[in-house]
């Protein structure tokens, strides 16, 4: 049997992750708060916003100090009703994962209630806000985790995020002859009918509206 | 000689779906590659905001056919976190069992594919006889054989039907009997081994930076699992060992390794199912109805703006996450924004970079190694 990651592992990975930030860039703009999930075993994990300008500090220092090898999320968010300062949102998940490379013939099995330190796992979120405009950009972290390559081409493919220093940036789900500064996720573009009021003229649904009728797709 | 560029795919058996990988060769070998993918791109994330959160779990089952129970469960968790639903225990136990029971039915589907990929045609024949016994039991729990829609936000849609737990027993005991059978018709042939040792060498830290996750990592020699490392079920509970492979090489895992560390997994979902059963709460052999308590806590259906839902849940092909954020529109019916992390997506680029220095022969079993689907690739 194998067992798993106990609470107070979690909270006390928790705490030195959120107190090492706190010691590194406190002060700094960059906000950083231990959250627990609601759902499964309600675990903590480590959440900071972040101004752009700081991203790439916190990002290296992430990398190669806290531990934090894996970049398994880039989420980018539109906001056209927020407040001027929040028009965009790019949200991070990364993962700090036990893992090396093996001597052969040989494998790493974890007795995973002795985990301490560094090796506990961790989950970080990271949000930045971006201001409101035609073209958010935040710096690009693909130099930092490769990982990081095709999740930020994926977010200035769906969403039109813009990442600063991204080598080989193209689209990767949408057609490559997509109209330049077509990003399906941004909120001005609508799926035609997404709502009853909108696809019927009456509340019974007797008569539907005509297929186009001043319908911005 | 002069270096060219071929196109395989997107219509190409070693691509197990639609994609294409160009591949520049130098004679037979592989010196560089590109993929492209969005093919099948339907634009999930879309639909969903114009779903409520109910509505989007048979959108979450068709991100891949192969492995519906397990993407749909993933969601559900994300979802619980949003809404912050109660779950009870015995739907907890019938969720783990159908994802293992998945988790079997996937990994028998990889194998039917690698398997003429290597040109071992009998592999097909034999994995799609035995996934069918796992899916018939999974169209006893949802309904139908692919497409389950059946966890709910607060459990699950319905109990295990009365025989089903016998059924189950009886079914997995068979199987753990033909795997050895598969592993004497597999390990003891010159041309699987010499097809899969030696070939597509892929080491643990460089699978980590690049975002790949699950078997493909457990082959390379450590037992990182988010099934203990970010526990969200009751596997704390259950009697299992993440499946882990010895790497024979510095250079880390070969397709040989993969291909064992699946079959390890098969082994260990097997053993799940069957002691998940026995400790069930309310025992195996009763039937509650559709919303009991016992299976089922209602949820609340709206989540303000400002909360945010992530889950991370150990899929068939590797780590699948949702991040989900609430307040969309019906006052927060709806999501505002759903995003899906396919641990495929990520793979797929890596892969085609680990093929470098190969031979052009060695490009399906790479590929089919790292078990390919293109539509959780694509949403």
């Amino acid at each position: 049997m194998v067992g798993s990651i106990s609470v107070e592992q979690n909270t006390s990975a928790a705490e030195s992750c959120l107190a090492a930030i706190n010691d590194r860039f406190g002060g700094s703009g960059i906000v950083a708060s231990i959250e627990n999930h609601s759902n499964a075993k309600k675990y903590a994990f480590v959440r900071a916003i972040c101004p752009p300008q700081h991203w790439l500090a916190l990002a290296k220092w992430m990398k190669y100090d806290l531990g934090v090898n894996y970049c398994s999320m880039v989420t980018g968010t539109h906001f056209p009703d927020g407040p001027d300062e929040r028009g965009w949102e790019v949200a991070y998940h990364f993962l700090r994962q036990p893992i090396q490379d093996q001597v052969p013939n040989t494998c790493t099995v974890h007795d995973v209630n002795a985990l301490s330190g560094m090796d506990i796992p961790m989950e970080f979120e990271v949000f930045i806000p971006l201001p409101q405009g035609e073209s958010p950009s935040v710096p690009s972290i693909q130099s930092i985790w490769v990982g990081a390559d095709w999740n930020e081409k994926e977010t200035w493919d769906l969403v039109g995020i813009k990442f600063e220093g991204h080598e080989n940036m193209h689209r990767v789900l949408n057609p490559n002859d997509s109209p330049e500064g077509f990003h399906p996720l941004q909120k001005q573009h609508k799926l035609r009918y997404h709502d009853h009021n909108e696809m019927y003229d009456d509340p019974q649904g007797f008569m539907r509206k005509p297929a186009d009728e001043g319908r911005v797709k | 000689m002069a270096q060219m560029w071929i196109t395989m795919g997107p219509q190409h058996p070693m691509t197990h779906g639609l994609w294409t990988l160009r591949v520049k060769v130098d004679g037979e070998t592989v010196v560089d590659t590109e993929a492209e993918l969005g093919y099948i791109h339907r634009g999930v994330e879309k639909i969903c905001e114009a779903r409520d959160f109910t509505q989007v779990t048979p959108y979450c089952d068709r991100l891949c056919y192969v492995s519906a129970m397990t993407w749909a469960n993933s969601y559900i968790y994300a979802a619980e976190d949003l809404l912050e639903a109660e779950v009870p225990a015995r739907a907890e136990y019938i969720r783990l069992i159908s994802a293992e029971l998945q988790r079997l039915a996937s990994h028998l589907m990889w194998l039917g594919a690698f398997g003429p990929d290597i040109g071992n045609l009998t592999l097909m024949t034999w994995c799609m006889r035995d996934r069918e016994m796992f899916l018939d039991l999974l169209q006893e729990l949802g309904g139908s054989r692919m497409h389950y829609n059946y966890p709910r936000i607060g459990g699950v849609k319905r109990d295990m039907p009365i025989g089903f737990a016998d059924r189950v027993i009886a079914k997995t005991k068979l199987f753990e009997k033909r795997l050895d059978e598969y592993e004497m018709m597999l390990d003891e042939s010159t041309i699987w081994l010499v097809r899969l040792q030696g070939v597509g060498y892929a080491n643990a830290e460089s699978m980590v930076d690049a975002g790949v996750s699950g078997p493909n990592v457990r082959a390379a020699g450590v037992n990182y699992d988010v099934r203990w490392a970010h526990p969200y079920s009751v596997y704390d509970e259950i009697d299992w060992e993440p499946a882990v492979e010895k790497p024979t090489s510095v250079k880390g895992a070969d397709c040989y390794d993969r291909y064992r560390v699946r079959m390890e997994e098969m082994r260990q979902s097997c053993r799940m199912v069957l002691d998940a059963l026995n400790k069930i709460p309310g025992g195996k052999n009763t039937n509650y109805a559709n919303g009991d308590e016992m299976i089922y806590t209602k949820a609340p259906t709206r989540a303000p703006e400002g909360a945010t839902g992530f889950s991370n849940y150990e899929c068939t092909r590797g780590a699948s996450q949702f991040y989900i954020q609430g307040g969309g529109e019906g006052r927060g019916k709806n999501p505002y924004r759903v995003s899906i992390r396919s641990p495929m997506f990520i793979t797929i680029p890596y892969v085609a970079k680990t093929m470098i220095g190969y031979k052009i022969a060695d490009i399906p079993a790479i590929m089919g190694s790292f078990d390919p689907c293109i539509g959780e690739t694509d949403r």
